[in-house]
C-alpha cells in the first residue's frame, strides 16, 4: 500500500480523521518512539496506533505499556494489540514473597503457537519486523475481567454463593483445566491473576490473556502459577478477599479476632487475607473449603499441579 | 564392600556442611566411592536472550562449580578419605531441568546406595513457589538412601 491508500484506509476504520502524513515504521526497536498516529508495517500488513495500553491493579487506573500498542488493522478494520520486543527483569511481589521475574517475548511466542486455536488463550500470532524483533500481533478481547465481574454483583455473599458462584465457578474451574493443559504442554503462564481472565462479550467466554512473564527456576516450575490459582480460587469463593479490617468489623458482639480465627486461616502469603472462608461463611462446602486451606498459613501440604487442584475439586463435586 | 555415595553439592554453605558429614561418617569405611556431583542448568533463552551473555554465564557457573567442587574435595580428604575415593562431576544441563530428577538420573546411573544433599531452611513461602530439592529428594528417591544434613 502507498501512503495515499493507508491514509484511505486510516479514514475508512478509524473513527478519527489523520491529519497530517503518516510515519510507516518497520523497525520497532524504539518502542519509545511509536506513538498514536504512526503506522506499523510488518511483512506487508499495516496497523495504525491508536495509542497505548494500560494496565492497573484492582479497578485502578495504571501506567501505559509503551510497549504495547493499541491498533487496528488496516487489512479489515479490526481492533488489535500489537505487542513489541521489551526484555525487562524486575522483582515481583506474590503476597509477601518477592520473585525475580522477566519478560519475555519469546515464551510469547511459543505459547501463541501452540495455543493457536485453542480459545481459552488470547490468540496472535508472531512476526518479525525488519530487525528481527519479534512482534506479537494479538486478537483484542472485549468483555471484563473475573475481577471485574465478581465485584460488580450487587449482592449478598450467601445470596451470590447459591446463585450465582455455580455457573460462574464451573468456568473458573475450566480455566483450572487450561492451565494445566498450558503445564502439560511444558510452559507456565507466569502471570495468573483474576483481572487475566476475561470474560468475552457475547460468547461468555473465559480467555486467559498476557502471558509473557518467565521465571529462572526450575525445582517447582509451577510455583507461581498455583499461587495464582489460589488467589482467584480464594477471591471467587469468597466474592472478594476477606481482610482482618473487615473481619474485626463483623464480630459477634462480645468476641476478639483471636477467639475465631487462628494465625492458620489466613494465607501463606497475605499476612492479612482470611483462607478459612468456611468460618465467615459457614455454608462453603468442607471439601472447598480444604481446597482453599491449602493455601494458608497452616498448610503442611502444597498442591504442586493444577491437575492436584482439579482432583480435589472434582471430589467436592465440582 | 563397596559404599556408594552421590553427594549433592551447590554453592551454598549447607553443601559443604553436608560433605564434612559424608567425610566424619564415611571414613572409616575403606571402600567407599563417595562422588561430589555438582549440576549447572544454563539460562533459559527466555531469561537471557542474548546467547553470548548465557554462554558467558555458564563459563562463570562452570568456575564457580568447579571452585566449590574442589573445596568439597578438600574437606573429604581433610577428614580422613582417600583422594583415590574421591570422584567429581560436573554436569552442565542446556535446558531448563529439575536438578532432582538430575541428581537421581545419576544415582541410578551410578548405581549409589546412597544420596547426600544440604538442607537449606527455605520457608514455606520459598517451598511453595520455588520448590526444595531435599523435601522432593525425600518423596521421589527409590531404591537408595537419602541423608539430609541441617
Amino acid at each position: 500500500m502507498n501512503e495515499s491508500e493507508i491514509k484511505e484506509r486510516i479514514d475508512a476504520f478509524s473513527p478519527l480523521r489523520h491529519q497530517g502524513s503518516i510515519r510507516i515504521l518497520q523497525d520497532t526497536t524504539e518502542f519509545m518512539a511509536i506513538g498514536a498516529g504512526d503506522v506499523i508495517e510488518l511483512q506487508g500488513r499495516y496497523y495504525y496506533v491508536r495509542g497505548e495500553e494500560s494496565e492497573g491493579r484492582f479497578g485502578l487506573e495504571g501506567e501505559p505499556k509503551f510497549w504495547v500498542k493499541r491498533v487496528i488493522d488496516l487489512a479489515d478494520g479490526s481492533p488489535k494489540i500489537v505487542k513489541l520486543v521489551f526484555y525487562e527483569k524486575f522483582l515481583m511481589q506474590l503476597g509477601a514473597q518477592q520473585i525475580r521475574c522477566f519478560r519475555s517475548p519469546r515464551k510469547e511466542e511459543r505459547i501463541l503457537h501452540k495455543v493457536w486455536g485453542d480459545h481459552r488463550f488470547m490468540q496472535g500470532v508472531t512476526v518479525q519486523d525488519v530487525k528481527g524483533n519479534p512482534v506479537r500481533v494479538l486478537e483484542r478481547i472485549h468483555g471484563k475481567s473475573v475481577y471485574q465481574v465478581v465485584n460488580e454483583l450487587n449482592m449478598g455473599h450467601e445470596e451470590y454463593f447459591t446463585r450465582t458462584f455455580p455457573a460462574l465457578f464451573s468456568n473458573v474451574v475450566l480455566c483450572i483445566e487450561a492451565i494445566r493443559d498450558l503445564h502439560r504442554m511444558g510452559e507456565i503462564h507466569g502471570d495468573i491473576r483474576n483481572d487475566h481472565v476475561l470474560v468475552e462479550r457475547g460468547t461468555a467466554a473465559y480467555r486467559w490473556i498476557d502471558f509473557d512473564y518467565t521465571y529462572e527456576w526450575a525445582e517447582q516450575p509451577f510455583g507461581a502459577d498455583l499461587f495464582g490459582l489460589g488467589n482467584i480460587l480464594l477471591f471467587v469463593v469468597g466474592k472478594g478477599f476477606h481482610t482482618i479490617d473487615e473481619l474485626g468489623r463483623r464480630l459477634p458482639a462480645g468476641k476478639s479476632l483471636g477467639e475465631v480465627f487462628d494465625a492458620e486461616d489466613f494465607s501463606l502469603f497475605f499476612n492479612n487475607r482470611l483462607i478459612n472462608l468456611k468460618k465467615l461463611f459457614p455454608y462453603v462446602p468442607d471439601g472447598l473449603n480444604v481446597v482453599l486451606m491449602h493455601f494458608s498459613r497452616g498448610t503442611e501440604v502444597f498442591y504442586e499441579t493444577a491437575q492436584e487442584i482439579l482432583d480435589d475439586l472434582k471430589e467436592c463435586g465440582y | 564392600m563397596e559404599n556408594k555415595v552421590l553427594v549433592a553439592v551447590d554453592q551454598s554453605e549447607n553443601a559443604l556442611r553436608a560433605v564434612e558429614y559424608v567425610a566424619g561418617m564415611m571414613k572409616h569405611h575403606p571402600g567407599c566411592r563417595i562422588a561430589l556431583h555438582h549440576v549447572i542448568i544454563s539460562p533459559s533463552p527466555d531469561v537471557v536472550p542474548d546467547e553470548a551473555e548465557r554462554k558467558a554465564t555458564v563459563q562463570r557457573m562452570r568456575e564457580e562449580a568447579l571452585h566449590q567442587l574442589e573445596k568439597a574435595a578438600h574437606i573429604l580428604t581433610g577428614g580422613g578419605i582417600a583422594e583415590k575415593s574421591i570422584h567429581l562431576n560436573l554436569q552442565v544441563c542446556g535446558e531448563s531441568k529439575s536438578i532432582v530428577e538430575l541428581i537421581l538420573h545419576e544415582q541410578r546411573q551410578g548405581g549409589y546406595e546412597t544420596v547426600v544433599v544440604g538442607r537449606r531452611g527455605v520457608s514455606k513461602r520459598e517451598e511453595f513457589i520455588f520448590g526444595s530439592v531435599s523435601s522432593k529428594l525425600i518423596r521421589e528417591a527409590r531404591g537408595c538412601t537419602v541423608w539430609v544434613v541441617e
